[in-house]
């Protein structure tokens, strides 16, 4: 065997032309450096010394099967003449790729959701993929927030409940501590599922809302759990555990996005080689596929004209043109803010009619949810025809169209906030008449913290209910109209097709609804992980029966990034909101684990003035400056060394970029040498 | 797969298991697809290495398994073998057969064992991003002379599109396609050049594999 294979060994490492097909036949002795070889001329000494190399790198060496099991036969020859130590080392190297590589089908056995996610990506594309994945994000991220908030909050205020420790009694304004949830009498049946939508009666006094958790301070003697300081944190913790998973995951994203160097390659190089995808699953996928390719193709080539046609319009038409996109950017606005003004009033009517009965009084609770959905819905369509008149090239149409949905959905849940504030702190004014007593307008709000949690959790029944109304009552029936009907009409219409910017930004929207809530309603990450695994559902069985897959696709792994950026804009809005409540506003006294303390935060100064005199001096010392600004100095320290670091990459890339260029003119230098030469050569002889 | 018939001697299974990124379970599934292929073909012992090749026109009709279908279906979801359901419709893919001319030993289409074998290890999830730019290349470029000049690149498009496209508007793509990854403005893609352009995509390694 090793004889054979010196026997092939020629002058410049290129196997001979009797080899097989598969390791080209050069046509040019040029190209022959063109192309990755295989070097056999590397003695065998050469193998031995990396050890840990030859299994590797055998499987990722371009060549025929059959010659790579021949060096493989060698390699299992030349172990024994190894010492003893480096084959032992060589084997565990071997059993421990083999461990990774069953724990790796392991991981992909009982990945949530692993094989579905697959079959979708085959059949609809990265970018459907890419909605699912973002949608299995959320759902462990709340999943893991819930056995946070259970473990720190839930479960103690369960267990010091049941023993029934001793609360702490202070007093206040008899009005201000007047908070009486349980319902009166007789409750009707039907009661308890109204009860159950919106978040009142039995519900409101529960481990749901904020307002049946008590200001407990146990105090044993080895043992002491303070319930109000374990709120305070873990809401707080839950905030930045929330935030350290989004950017890890925007990590990973963003590397891919700064190693590909932003989009310097061109378009039209990228659809033809890297648009296939090989994993297409299915005729219809196929032709889908192709006409998805030829559709990119047209795009770039539609702007490419769109382009040619700008630069070659008069003044006079580019001044109507500019003068009109001002005018629709301000029409536009004036949509968004009307949908805004009319949130503002759904909000106030809502709350002036709280107390209604039976179902009149679940709309009238539910109004602020019908509002923003519909303004959700209504203003992009809008915005859509807007689009039309302005005449962007098509990629910013789409940009454009995403900022404003962006815009609109998390101001809008703003504005319900700034609605509910108005009403709560009577504006502002601490010194106005509702609220000079306690600071907050007890009369319409006595436990006001499970009024906004109530809120929320009807935000996120309700968009629940929309998604599954949606699913039942508008796309089943339009699947079935469209293939059983062969109108013009219906065939125009056609199937639905599953738009990704919109659901993912539903997807945000509830996401930043359960950050808001998340104080108020410490149950909210649990519901939300139930609604959003029953919204994967719905929509995979929608997607698979209803749809048919986009011609315009959505590029996966830039938009995974961009996702994750409006993710954050909604745990910021989130934060502030959750900045504001513990700060600035007083909370209830009738009501709730902080009832009397000045605001929620000042637990904190309370709890810190009760630690022993060591470790009070221990954390003035970290706080002070003597720590901080050393502290401070060395993180700009290793921020300067990461930015130097990623400069020199920078420039080295540019350098071989350059480099290559610069051969390849050589080589061509060279080979007019070559001809040159010979042809000199040619007539003497 | 639990059947003790010797289809391979365990050093046969070892070199295959250091040679792809297969697990021996899969090597043995992957010979039983290859054996259903052309059964009065293909033995079942390969202990003595037999040197058999499966025709073009019977690899090219690799009828597409039906996928598992989900949770419904979940019984059949959960055997590890499932895994290599090959999810590949051979009848519609336009490059299918480019891909199996790249990985035959004889040039023609018609594949070993090895290089039934390679193909999919080639194209597989684990796969390392360079072994595929290799073979990304050799699959684009139709008259094996190394580089991809401007009639390779109206083929792939032709194929891409179904023909689609006018003529003048193919012209304007590859032009503007060889523009963009030309480094060294020889007006056809060297590998390198190809290779420095596929650095830049990185939808590449999730478009370039088979879902198996």
């Amino acid at each position: 065997m090793a004889s054979e294979l010196h026997s092939q060994h020629t002058g410049n490492s290129y196997p001979s032309d009797q080899q097989s097909l598969r390791l080209r036949q050069d046509s040019s002795p040029v190209s022959n450096q063109n192309y990755p070889q295989f070097n056999w001329s590397s003695s065998p000494a050469e193998d031995e010394v990396d050890n840990s190399g030859p299994p590797r790198d055998l499987r990722s060496i371009p060549l025929p099967m059959s010659l790579k099991r021949a060096v493989w036969q060698v390699q299992q020859m030349q172990v024994p003449v190894v010492s003893k130590v480096e084959s032992w080392k060589w084997k565990k190297t071997k059993s421990l790729h083999k461990l990774k590589d069953r724990t790796r089908g392991f991981l992909y056995f009982i990945t949530l959701w692993g094989k579905t996610l697959q079959k979708i990506g085959g059949n609809f594309g990265g970018g459907v993929q890419s909605y699912f994945l973002f949608l299995r994000f959320l759902v462990v991220l709340n999943f893991l927030s819930f056995l946070l908030l259970a473990g720190f909050v839930l479960i103690p205020s369960i267990v010091f409940r049941s023993v029934g420790t001793s609360l702490q009694n202070s007093t206040g304004p008899e009005e201000c501590m007047n908070y009486n949830p349980n319902p009166e009498g007789l409750v009707v049946f039907y009661h308890y599922f109204l009860d159950f939508l919106s978040g009142t009666g039995f519900m409101e006094y529960s481990y749901l809302f904020y307002g049946f958790y008590n200001n407990t301070i146990v105090e044993d003697r080895s043992f002491s759990y303070n319930i109000p300081l374990a709120y305070l944190f873990t809401a707080v913790f839950y905030f930045a555990f929330c935030l350290i998973c989004i950017i890890a995951r925007m990590g990973t994203a963003a590397r891919v996005a700064v190693a590909t160097g932003g989009s310097a390659v061109g378009n039209y190089s990228k659809i033809v080689f890297i648009g296939w995808d090989y994993g297409c699953l299915g005729d219809q996928a196929t032709k889908l596929k192709q006409k998805n390719l030829h559709y990119r193709l047209q795009v770039d080539l539609e702007e490419e004209r769109l382009r040619k046609q700008a630069a070659a319009l008069t003044l006079g038409a580019k001044i109507l043109l500019y003068s009109l996109r001002v005018f629709m950017f301000f029409v536009a606005l004036g949509l968004i803010f009307a949908a805004f003004y009319g949130i503002f009033e759904a909000t106030n009517f809502s709350q002036s009619r709280t107390g209604e009965e039976g179902i009149l009084g679940l709309i009238f609770e539910y109004l602020p949810s019908i509002v923003i959905t519909a303004g959700n819905f209504v203003v992009p369509m809008l915005c859509d025809q807007i689009a039309l008149v302005e005449r962007y090239s098509p990629s910013t149409t789409v940009i454009l169209a995403l900022l404003r949905a962006v815009f609109l959905r998390l101001v809008s849940l703003g504005v319900l906030l700034f609605t509910l504030w108005r009403q709560i702190t009577c504006e502002g004014d601490t010194n106005s008449q509702d609220c000079k007593q306690c600071q907050y307008n007890n009369k319409l709000y006595p436990c006001w913290e499970t009024r906004v949690g109530q809120e929320m959790y009807r935000l996120t029944l309700f968009d629940l209910l929309i998604t599954i109304a949606v699913l039942i009552l508008v796309e089943f029936p339009r699947r079935m109209v469209v293939d059983n009907s062969s109108n013009m009409l219906t065939q125009w219409v056609g199937r639905q097709e599953f738009v990704v910017p919109s659901n993912i930004l539903g997807l945000v929207y509830g996401q930043t609804v359960v950050w808001t809530g998340a104080l108020f309603c410490p149950l909210l990450p649990f519901i939300n992980t139930i609604k959003f695994v029953i919204l994967f559902y719905c929509k995979k069985i929608t997607l698979f029966y209803n749809c048919r897959p986009a011609l315009k696709t959505f590029r996966s792994t830039t938009s995974t990034f961009f996702f994750l950026v409006v993710l954050l804009f909604g745990w910021g809005l989130a934060l502030v909101v959750m900045i504001y409540s513990l700060a600035e506003i007083r909370p209830s006294m009738g009501c709730g684990p902080f009832r009397f303390f000045p605001s929620m935060w000042s637990i904190v100064p309370t709890s810190f003035y009760r630690l022993s005199q060591v470790t009070q001096e221990f954390l003035f010392f970290i706080g002070s400056q003597a720590f901080s600004i050393p502290l401070f100095t060395l993180s700009c320290v290793v921020m300067c060394y990461f930015i130097a670091l990623a400069s020199v990459y920078g420039n080295s890339v540019a350098l071989l970029r350059s480099q290559i260029k610069l051969e390849g003119r050589d080589k061509q230098f060279l080979v007019k040498q070559i001809e040159k030469l010979k042809q000199l050569e040619m007539p003497k002889q | 797969m639990g059947n003790k018939q010797t289809t391979f001697t365990d050093e046969q299974l070892e070199a295959y298991q250091d040679c792809t990124f297969f697990t021996r379970k899969e090597i043995l599934r992957l010979h039983s697809r290859y054996r259903e292929l052309a059964p009065h073909l293909v033995p079942l012992d390969y202990t003595n290495n037999p040197d058999i090749r499966v025709p073009l026109t019977l690899i090219v009709t690799m009828p597409e398994l039906k996928v598992c279908q989900g949770p419904s279906e979940g019984r059949h979801c959960w055997r590890l073998d499932c895994r290599l359901t090959v999810c590949l419709c051979w009848q519609e893919n336009p490059f299918r057969d480019r891909i199996v001319e790249t990985f035959s030993e004889d040039g023609q289409g018609n594949l070993t064992f090895n290089d039934f074998v390679d193909m999919f290890s080639a194209l597989c999830e684990t796969s390392p991003r360079e072994l595929k730019t290799i073979y990304a290349f050799k699959i684009y470029d139709y008259n094996r002379d190394n580089f991809i000049c401007k009639e390779d690149l109206e083929k792939t498009l032709n194929k891409l599109t179904k023909g689609e496209l006018t003529p003048e508007e193919v012209a304007l793509v590859c032009d503007k396609a060889i523009e963009e990854a030309d480094l060294d403005a020889d007006n056809k893609l060297s590998f390198a050049d190809f290779e420095n352009m596929i650095s830049k995509a990185p939808d590449f390694l999730s478009n370039f594999h088979v879902r198996i």
